[in-house]
């Protein structure tokens, strides 16, 4: 699915990260795991294509991006992507199905069927009857499952959720990581950050960060303090 | 596009009572662009139905006014016609009058004199002789004292006057106050159609010009050509009249309003544009997570682009809207006080919608850059 090869970042002075190397394949459900501010979000940045200005190379299905104008990663990130965020990021003025349906508002595919595809992934997650509501009228863990229904709607390859549980108690937690390991049993290529280990549990494989840099299992974390 | 124009009175709903007050600019503004077209629109409106005539921007009149007291035949021939007709540049020339007075010879015995003649009118007072409605058979006329004077050394009453060849019975006599205006002679309304109203007097000359053919230039050579050529050139002097001329200071004191209603439309539209601006910037600041949101789930950069632009386009077209329809009430009281009637048309409505547009257009565009340049990144860790 994607590989990452001597990745670095800096802000400003600031070295957020520093030879990441990282290979993630298809099918795959990888947990990111690593203490706040260690750099998880801004590595995510990178594998999602919200964030450009890296150094190394980043590879999604064998393609840099680097180098590509605005108007294709949009469409890439629209089409191929699905992200999820710790602080839900719903828009409050909108109610359920309009949020869920944002991607399909933007997406090159020809959809005949907009409103099935989003009664579908709102039965997926659980929703059915809160189409009207806002987000404002849902609890967390719902509003969660409405970030799920709307980075799903366009089926993409590669789910980035960035803390998905960070904002929930641990059995709405649970609730959500179930729908996770759902969609990447049905074929979704899944990177989760968490900080949480009960969470990153769900995963195939967990990485971690500390200080900006890569490690693949815990051991060597320790070794490096 | 239905849709975005749908997300766009969504945005702007949500701040009705912020959004209300910067579209007061544009309802100022877009009003007074709409009086000003309906007066505009009026006032040629009138000016053309006035003249009868809807090329008049083709036209000139040429006058001519005796200066000797009616003592012409005519004002302006045929021939005449012919010399205008011949200046390069008129197509045709129709001869007119401004009264429907008749010009002919009046004689009693040796004496003879030019007279203007016309029928006789339903209430005359006479000084002699008694009034009674002549019919057409009737050979009747009632002369002035002038007329009468100079014809007649003693009493006029039932002598008989010669007028171009016909014989007439005078039935009365009439005075012609130091204010007011009649002609030498009355005879029957029948009689005077027969008889003489080919020789009402043509004061009067219509100059039909080609297209883009210079007015002033033309007017000046045709009087020239008159006092020079012209058949009544001594007892007369001829002038082109402009039928603009009553209009004129008319159309100054109006041009004044109008400058002083466009200053107040243009300045309220630049202080509602700067309004727009300022409105955009702030929806723009508020809404960084929005943006980050849709531009994570596929909007291109101008696609945020647009929606800012719709938005403020929209946000500036409602604010015409309630401009154009408080402009038309503006319209129907200032028509309480107009000579005329201010008429709002189509295209004023389309231009002021054209306007407010464009309004919306370049003061929204640089906050809408401003939403589709920021970085995405920074964008998403607003909350
Ligand atoms: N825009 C930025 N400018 C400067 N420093 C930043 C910026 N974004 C993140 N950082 C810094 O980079 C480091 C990693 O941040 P982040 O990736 O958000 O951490 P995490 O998600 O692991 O908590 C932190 O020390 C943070 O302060
Ligand atoms: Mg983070």
């Amino acid at each position: 699915m994607l590989k990452v090869t001597d990745v670095g970042k800096a802000y400003g002075k600031f070295t957020a990260l520093e030879d990441i190397n990282l290979e993630v394949a298809d099918g795959e459900f990888l947990a990111i795991m690593g203490p706040s501010g260690s750099g998880k979000s801004t590595l995510i940045n990178i594998l999602g294509l919200l964030d450009q200005s890296y150094t190394g190379e980043y590879l999604l299905e064998d393609k840099s991006y680097k180098d590509v104008n605005d108007n294709e990663l949009s469409q890439i990130r629209g089409d191929q992507l699905g992200f999820v965020f710790q602080n839900f990021k719903l828009l409050t003025t909108y109610s359920v199905y309009e949020n869920i349906e944002v991607p399909l508002i933007y997406s090159k595919k020809a959809q005949h069927n907009k409103h099935e595809l989003v009664a579908d992934v709102i039965k997926k997650v659980g929703l059915d009857g809160k189409e009207k509501n806002l987000p404002s009228e849902l609890s967390g863990g719902q509003q969660q499952r409405v970030a799920i229904a709307r980075a799903i709607v366009n089926r993409p390859k590669l789910i980035i959720a960035d803390e998905p549980t960070g904002a929930l108690d641990s059995k709405t937690s649970k609730e959500i990581m179930d729908i996770f390991t759902k969609l990447n049993q049905a074929g979704t290529t899944i990177i989760m950050v968490t900080h949480d280990s009960e969470v990153a549990e769900y995963a195939m494989r967990t990485v971690y960060i500390r200080d900006g840099h890569l490690y693949n299992d815990e051991k060597s974390v320790k070794n490096h303090d | 596009m239905t849709d975005k124009i749908l997300i766009a009175f969504k945005s702007i709903g949500k701040n009705k009572n912020r959004n209300f007050l910067t579209m007061l600019g544009i309802i100022i503004g877009i009003a007074s662009v709409l009086c000003i077209l309906a007066i505009g629109d009026g006032f040629t409106h009138t000016m053309t139905k006035g003249m009868g005539n809807h090329d008049t921007r083709n036209k000139i009149t040429i006058a001519y006014e005796p200066t000797t007291d009616v003592s012409t035949d005519n004002g302006f021939t045929d021939n005449d016609a012919d010399i205008l007709s011949k200046i390069p540049g008129v197509n045709r020339v129709k001869l007119a009058s401004s009264s429907a007075e008749a010009s002919a010879k009046a004689s009693y015995k040796a004496k003879t004199t030019s007279i203007g003649l016309n029928k006789q009118p339903k209430h005359l007072k006479l000084v002699k002789g008694s009034y009674f409605t002549m019919d057409g058979s009737d050979n009747g006329i009632y002369i002035s004292e002038s007329l009468a004077h100079k014809l007649f050394k003693e009493n006029a009453i039932n002598r008989l006057i010669t007028i171009d060849g016909s014989v007439f019975v005078v039935q009365g006599i009439y005075s012609i106050g130091s204010m007011e205006y009649r002609p030498d002679a009355y005879v029957a309304k029948k009689t005077f159609k027969e008889l003489f109203s080919n020789q009402i007097f043509k004061d009067q000359a219509k100059l039909y010009l080609e297209a883009g053919s210079n007015k002033k230039q033309i007017g000046k050579t045709a009087v020239k050509k008159m006092k020079s050529l012209g058949e009544q050139k001594n007892t007369g002097k001829y002038s082109v009249s402009n039928p603009d001329a009553i209009s004129k200071q008319f159309t100054r004191i109006l041009n004044d309003v109008t400058y002083f209603i466009a200053f107040v439309a243009g300045i309220s539209l630049l202080i509602a544009g700067i309004g727009v601006m300022n409105v955009m910037y702030i929806t723009v600041s508020e809404r960084r997570k929005e943006i980050g949101i849709r531009r994570a789930f596929g909007a291109t950069s101008s696609d945020i682009r647009n929606q800012f632009l719709i938005e403020s386009v929209v946000l500036c077209v409602i604010g015409g809207i309630i401009g154009i329809i408080f402009g038309y009430l503006l319209v129907s009281i200032i028509n309480a006080f107009l000579p005329f009637k201010a008429v709002i048309t189509g295209y004023a409505i389309i231009l002021s919608l054209s306007v407010s547009t464009a309004v919306g257009l370049i003061f929204g565009f640089i906050p809408s850059n401003k939403a589709a340049q920021s970085e995405l990144v920074g964008l998403l860790k607003e909350e």
